[in-house]
């Protein structure tokens, strides 16, 4: 396990540094000029050219990925293209918010998503379980930017009860953290129901039954524990579909967070900010993918590690 | 059965929307918030080009020279200026007294240290290229030296006739130099001007605060601070502003209207801007080239339809290449829309079967309704119109190739003049040496006479002849027809009936010096 | 074989040798039989079929042209002429819903069953060989992973035009690594089953241990995934359009007439109530046919 985990580890630096060099690429494939961009729509393709000569733009491909791989050693992102702070000044203060909303959004996702789904799978065939799972697909059902929409319409504008935008007291987390953590929730409890009534169904539910344990001790000390494999995993996979959550969330509730400046880096061609966002979502997949990978072994000793 | 559970939720739902507002807004503080659509980019006033960033720095840093209501220049931190009579050298004469926010004075020689800053090209700021001339080959050369003649007399002395030059000074503003030294190019982070607020804080990509400067050399604002908030959603924005959260929002789209109509609490301004919409027609495209059928394709536009549907009415045909705000504007008969005469114009180019055509256009919603709103008007004369929506970039990467590699027929686009000179409205659309690659001649107009028109009131720098050169090109461009002409934008903003003093330029920047709430 | 062994055998027919299966027909008889038990699975797939068919003739039966604009009549509620009411170009929005509809299954379904079909290879070979490939196919999907849904689908767009083929394809490419994850984590779960150790004792080839054995433990987690990601397809449809990078935008889709449509949320909410609704039962709708397959499928359930 140790030896395992070790060796995933490892494994990951090289993973790393295919990835860094295939965002490089791929930001490099989309069409499109910052320099333009930056030198306004009034400026002649020689003004351009000088833009592009002093963003360091018209040196070949290769030297600028050395460029970046020496920076990415030496931990410098580099300057943004688009205002010329350094690419940690433009991440940093947008990093607290997106995690905020993440973390609160998995956490009610999570603690919602399983008890909706040990409630249909216990009462299976049951009003409780139509009930509980059409909460749930409504959950996925709905696009995020509409949903956020609806939300602001009714708890907003309407009742007045809750701020629109931003995130300034508690009350301003509750519904973006509940338009990220809908989708989440939906899948969430889907999987607990289904591997949930895989359990329900097995011998030892049914001896440990025979044996007189209470049935909500049944359910949660055998049934849910042994579907916990399959949540953990599922919860694992909802981490970049957060992201993409967060990114919606963030344009309809104006939160200055790092999906919207993600979208906005691409639209702007900001190479330098793009790249140091998508290695860091990417580290922190491999770091969730790794944890999720131990789990099972924790999980399930059936799994082996060989 | 489930199904009507379902059905029974949504119509609950419904219901609930239907509900009206069970409060009412009413002011709770001094402090004012305009929520704006657009990005700020930086605080440095020297590297924005940004209508956002630009409204945003306006509150902290002031130009020499500023625009009246009428668009006459007026003096701000210059107070009088002379020309020398061969239009080459300015000289002016600075307001007294003034300090910026560090304490430091304001004087000629700040200016000077302004202008060096701006005209050295190694600190790579986007203002820079407005003040070289760059030739074919890369190289340029600066348009003015600056010089600083007594502690408030400074002369700028052109290299060559440019009428233009005051529209691009009043876009400069000045920063104390003290903090230059001590800041450099990270003096975004540390904004030090002139004007009547004063940073709080400007937290990236999200908002700027700013509190009232108290040494302010004219009038020192009334309220306890005015928050410039990034919204992009338009629905968030008035839902905002529905819930006094805004005060004042911009733009307020005619689509969102609706939203707030009968709320007596909320008034919505419109005042003329200077952005003109039009579609290019690529006169390399063998149909586009024949006159007769672009003039056929802008009579089958209905105008008042388009702005009914795009701006609920609220806009103004386009009767020239020039939009009314811009001087020197002279405006010519509009193509009525009138589908006889745009069929018989057809068949007298032989085109009585119509053709097919792409128009691009930006991805944005609004966009791509306009193009379709195109789509379907020429399709009534038989032509058979695609809808290309593409991203900024990527339709740069498109639009900006060799001519023999060009590819674009239609661009559904606008354009406004940053400076409000009439130089700057036409010449990188439609003079011929500004043909992509170099610029955004897109409609591949080419008419020796117009250029000529162009260069020649370049470097003139007498009203009059520049009235008569610039009526003579916007007839020629107008009857050539190098796009489809459609409407010239009003800005439109919003705000609750308790502020006061705060209102819209015409080129979409927020003017809120005077911002006032009611008590 | 051990007596452990033989009775896990025999609780699992599917499994077993050939001669104890049923007929085919036995069982198409038997899954018909259970599956028409299902109430709602059934009344899912009834609106699902129906949704097709309308969809493949819906140019036909349409009470007007949906790409034809009345400047008089501009996003008005429903009437008794345009029962859906109309939209921003009075255009009608029953028609455009109907026709909307080919669009969007078409996308959502091609997408996934591509995604799937790669996907399930993948994550099969990767939990079942484990090693070398195992580490290739996963750390792939690591990569793919590690760029968020949508912003993966923005990248494609953005590198090969927009356009339908074009969305299919980004909405297949992500739909790919989720299917290798689950498939291979639950190849892992059944690889360690008795039967497949069973199985492999005895010398079958891998081959067949894939897909008799292994494959068919697979396929609940498999059919819960796809329809799940129908929905998820269809919704990432949608967000593209709203983020601007969406299909043919001169075609309806109902994705595109949901991110048009909030501009008028407050003054024509019908616009935002017809495809949302539309997207909301059909999602559903997969969801509990996916469910009913799969409680009808599950042979262990009694």
């Amino acid at each position: 396990m140790l030896r395992y985990a070790v060796k995933r580890i490892l494994s990951a630096i090289p993973l790393l540094l295919v990835i860094s060099l295939l965002i490089f690429m791929f930001i490099h494939l989309i069409p499109g000029d910052p320099a333009r961009i930056i030198a306004g729509k009034e400026a002649t393709s020689y003004e351009i050219e000088n833009v592009r000569e002093q963003l360091g733009l018209n040196e070949p491909l290769l030297k600028q990925y050395g460029i970046y791989m020496a920076g990415l050693l030496t931990l410098d992102l580099g300057n943004s293209i688009r205002n010329g702070a350094t690419v940690f000044d433009t991440i940093a203060p947008r990093f607290v918010p997106t995690i905020q909303l993440t973390l609160l959004a998995m956490l009610w996702a999570t603690l919602l998503g399983t008890l909706l789904g040990i409630m249909a799978a216990v009462r299976r065939g049951k009003t409780l379980d139509y009930v509980s799972m059409i909460i749930a697909i409504s959950g996925i059902s709905a696009p995020s930017f509409w949903l956020g929409l609806m939300l602001i319409q009714l708890f907003c504008v309407k009742l007045g009860w809750l701020p629109v935008s931003g995130l300034t007291t508690w009350k301003s987390y509750i519904l973006p953290s509940f338009t990220m953590g809908c989708g989440v929730m939906a899948i969430i409890a889907r999987f607990t129901r289904s591997s949930m009534l895989e359990n329900l169904k097995e011998d030892y539910i049914r001896t440990a039954r025979a044996k007189g344990l209470g049935e909500f001790f049944v359910i949660l000390r055998h049934a849910y524990k042994n579907s916990l494999i399959q949540v953990v995993t599922v919860t694992g996979l909802q981490i970049g579909g957060l992201l993409t959550g967060s990114v919606m969330a963030e344009t309809v509730f104006s939160i200055n967070g790092l999906g919207r400046l993600l979208v906005d880096s691409i639209g702007f061609r900001d190479y330098k900010v793009v790249q140091a966002l998508l290695l860091f979502f990417s580290l922190e997949y491999i770091v969730i993918n790794l944890i999720v990978d131990l789990l099972y072994g924790v999980l399930d000793p059936k799994v082996r590690y060989d | 059965m489930k199904m009507c559970k379902v059905l029974a939720v949504v119509l609950a739902l419904t219901m609930c929307f239907g509900m009206v507002s069970a409060y009412a807004v009413t002011p709770t503080d001094n402090d004012v918030v305009i929520a704006i659509e657009g990005n700020m980019s930086s605080m440095d006033p020297h590297n924005i080009t940004d209508t956002s960033a630009i409204s945003a720095t306006r509150g902290m840093y002031e130009p020499l020279v500023g625009f009246d209501e009428d668009r006459n220049f007026i003096g701000i931190l210059a107070e009088t200026w002379d020309i020398s009579d061969d239009g080459l050298t300015y000289t002016f004469h600075l307001r007294d007294g003034i300090k910026f926010h560090d304490g430091t004075d304001f004087n000629a020689d700040a200016v000077v240290a302004n202008f060096d800053r701006i005209l050295d090209e190694s600190n790579g700021l986007r203002r820079t290229p407005n003040w070289y001339v760059t030739a074919a080959d890369g190289s340029s050369t600066p348009r003015v030296t600056v010089t600083a003649e007594d502690e408030s007399t400074v002369t700028f002395v052109l290299n060559e006739g440019w009428s233009t030059f005051l529209n691009k000074l009043a876009l400069i503003t000045y920063i104390s130099p003290a903090a230059l030294e001590e800041y450099g190019n990270d003096i975004m982070y540390h904004p030090c001007g002139t004007g009547p607020f004063v940073c709080e804080e400007w937290s990236e990509g999200n908002f700027l605060k700013m509190i009232p400067n108290t040494d302010y050399w004219g009038d020192i604002p009334s309220v306890d601070s005015i928050t410039i908030q990034e919204v992009p959603e338009a629905g968030t924005r008035t839902a905002m502003l529905q819930t006094g959260e805004a005060d004042f929002i911009y733009p307020m789209t005619s689509d969102q209207e609706g939203a707030v109509a009968g709320d007596e609490d909320i008034v919505i301004d419109s005042v003329p801007s200077n952005i003109m919409r039009y579609v290019t027609l690529n006169a390399d495209v063998e149909a586009l080239s024949d006159v007769k059928v672009r003039q056929a394709m802008n009579y089958a536009i209905d105008k008042n339809a388009y702005i009914a549907l795009m701006y609920n009415g609220d806009a103004t045909i386009a009767d020239s290449v020039f939009p009314p705000t811009i001087s020197y504007y002279a405006p010519q008969t509009v193509y009525e829309y009138d589908l006889d005469k745009a069929k018989e114009l057809m068949e007298e180019a032989g085109y009585a079967d119509g053709f097919d055509l792409t128009i691009w256009c930006d991805n944005a919603t609004q966009e791509i309704k306009g193009a379709t709103f195109i789509q379907q008007q020429l399709a009534q004369i038989g032509i058979n119109v695609e809808v290309v929506p593409y991203d900024v970039g990527s339709m740069d990467a498109d639009i900006y190739v060799e001519r023999d590699e060009a590819t674009i027929q239609m661009w559904y686009v606008n354009w406004s003049a940053s400076d409000f000179s009439a130089d700057s409205t036409v010449r990188a659309l439609l003079h011929s040496s500004m043909e992509p690659p170099v610029s955004a001649n897109t409609a591949y107009y080419e008419n020796n006479e117009f250029d000529k028109l162009l260069d020649d009131a370049l470097a003139s720098a007498d009203p009059e002849v520049l009235a008569d050169l610039y009526a003579q090109a916007q007839a020629v461009a107008w009857a050539d027809c190098p796009w489809l002409f459609l409407a010239v934008d009003n800005v439109r903003s919003a705000h609750q009936t308790y502020l006061t003093g705060v209102h819209m330029d015409p080129d979409g920047r927020i003017v809120y010096e005077d911002a006032a709430i009611a008590e | 074989m051990s007596e452990e062994t033989a009775k896990v055998l025999d609780q699992e027919p599917l499994y077993a040798d050939a001669e104890a299966l049923p007929t085919a027909q036995n069982r198409v008889k038997a899954f018909i039989k259970k599956f028409s038990k299902r109430k709602a699975a059934l009344v899912s797939l009834v609106f699902l079929v129906a949704l097709i068919v309308v969809a493949v003739i819906s140019p036909y039966i349409v009470p007007y042209d949906p790409a034809a604009p009345d400047y008089s009549h501009m996003l008005e509620g429903p009437t008794a002429q345009h029962i859906l009411g109309t939209d921003e170009f009075g255009r009608d929005v029953l028609s455009r819903v109907m026709v909307g509809a080919r669009l969007s299954l078409f996308c959502a379904l091609s997408a996934v069953v591509v995604g799937t079909f790669l996907g399930t290879v993948l994550g099969l070979l990767a939990g079942y060989y484990g090693g070398i490939l195992e580490s290739l196919i996963m750390r792939g999907s690591d990569v793919l992973f590690a760029f968020p849904d949508i912003l993966l689908a923005i990248a494609i767009v953005a590198i090969i035009g927009p356009g339908t083929v074009n969305v299919i394809i980004a909405v297949a490419v992500f739909t790919v690594p989720s299917f290798a994850r689950i498939m291979r984590s639950a190849t892992i779960q059944v690889k360690g089953s008795l039967y497949v150790e069973v199985a492999r004792s005895l010398g079958c080839p891998d081959r067949r241990i894939l897909w008799t054995h292994i494959f068919p433990g697979t396929i609940q987690s498999m059919i819960v995934n796809f329809t799940m990601r129908i929905g998820t397809a269809i919704l990432a449809a949608a967000s593209l359009s709203f983020l601007g990078y969406g299909a043919d935008v001169t075609v309806p889709e109902w994705g595109s007439m949901l991110s048009t449509a909030r501009n008028y949320m407050t003054t024509a909410p019908h616009l935002v109530y017809v495809p949302g609704v539309l997207i909301f039962l059909t999602v559903l709708a997969f969801n509990l046919l996916g469910d009913g397959l799969r409680d009808t499928l599950d042979p262990k359930l009694k």
